[in-house]
């Protein structure tokens, strides 16, 4: 079973989240609530996936890719965030991430990221 | 350096425009506007969510209304009842969607905005603090009403 962490600051995101990911058949391990805790859980949960917000209150979404990349390079990243414009898709998939979607998302839209990840 | 009066309309404009826009995307209910006021006294806010804006132009967004229109919109759009916990989560969420929206709006028109997480304001908070304010009314169809200020630092 894919592992995953959902990141984002919004415990209502995460529970959105978590329920689209569980029905696609995959097992969330954990969830982060900033940048700098989804590098933390990474370590302590090795997950395949990790779902990532932009905008958090302790190191942005980002950034953590950034680093997280540099830890583990097999684990796949997709971006989930309110914040849509170019500049900051380019960033985000320069980083490492596979793939972005813009909140407020569909299930469709969760399930195409995933599919196109695995 | 300080941007042209001329340049900061521009600016007001396009935000105001943007969040129009991105409420549009992000809230599927039909909602009618009043005019932009400017905001000649302090602002009380009962409960809302307050996002801070950084970048070309600086300020804040908040958006504020009764708990129940912020559940009612909620509920619309995920379509279950949220209380507690969850119901002010999803306000937050919803202000960092209507901003996050915003600044991919006007991002478009060549202004660079970030946003802030959100902030929960509640309890007869006043806000202050600010050059400039503006407020609009968005009439919800069938839910209520919700405002929106921008605040200009
Ligand atoms: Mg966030």
């Amino acid at each position: 079973m894919v592992k995953v962490l959902v990141t984002d600051d919004a415990a209502f995101m995460r529970m959105q989240l978590k329920d689209n990911l569980t029905k696609l058949g995959l097992e969330v391990v954990g969830e982060a609530v900033d940048g700098a805790d989804a590098i933390e859980k990474c370590k302590e949960l090795r997950p395949d996936l990790i779902t990532m917000d932009i905008t958090m209150p302790e190191m942005n979404g980002v950034d953590a890719v950034k680093e997280i990349k540099k830890l583990d390079g097999n684990v796949k990243m997709i971006m989930c965030s309110a914040m849509g414009q170019q500049n900051m898709v380019l960033e985000a998939i320069q980083a490492g991430a596979q793939d972005f979607i813009v909140k407020p998302f569909t299930f469709e839209r969760i399930k195409e990221a995933v599919e196109k990840v695995f | 350096m300080s941007l042209t009066v001329k340049e900061r309309n521009r600016y007001i404009t396009e935000i105001l425009n943007g969040t129009y826009s991105s409420l549009k995307a992000v809230v599927p209910i039909n909602y009618e506007l009043s005019k932009p006021k400017l905001v000649e006294q302090s602002i009380h806010i009962q409960f809302g969510v307050l996002i801070g804006i950084t970048g070309d132009i600086k300020g804040k967004l908040v958006l504020d209304g009764q708990t129940s229109i912020f559940g009612s919109v909620g509920e619309t759009m995920f379509g279950m009842p949220l209380e507690g916990e969850m119901l002010t989560s999803f306000s937050g969420e919803l202000g960092n969607m209507i901003a996050g929206g915003l600044s991919t709006n006007v991002a478009e028109s060549g202004i660079n905005i970030d946003i802030t997480s959100p902030t929960i304001v509640q309890g007869n908070t006043k806000l202050s603090g600010y050059k400039k304010a503006l407020h609009v009314s968005v009439n919800l169809e069938n839910v209520g009403e919700m405002g929106i200020c921008l605040l200009l630092d």
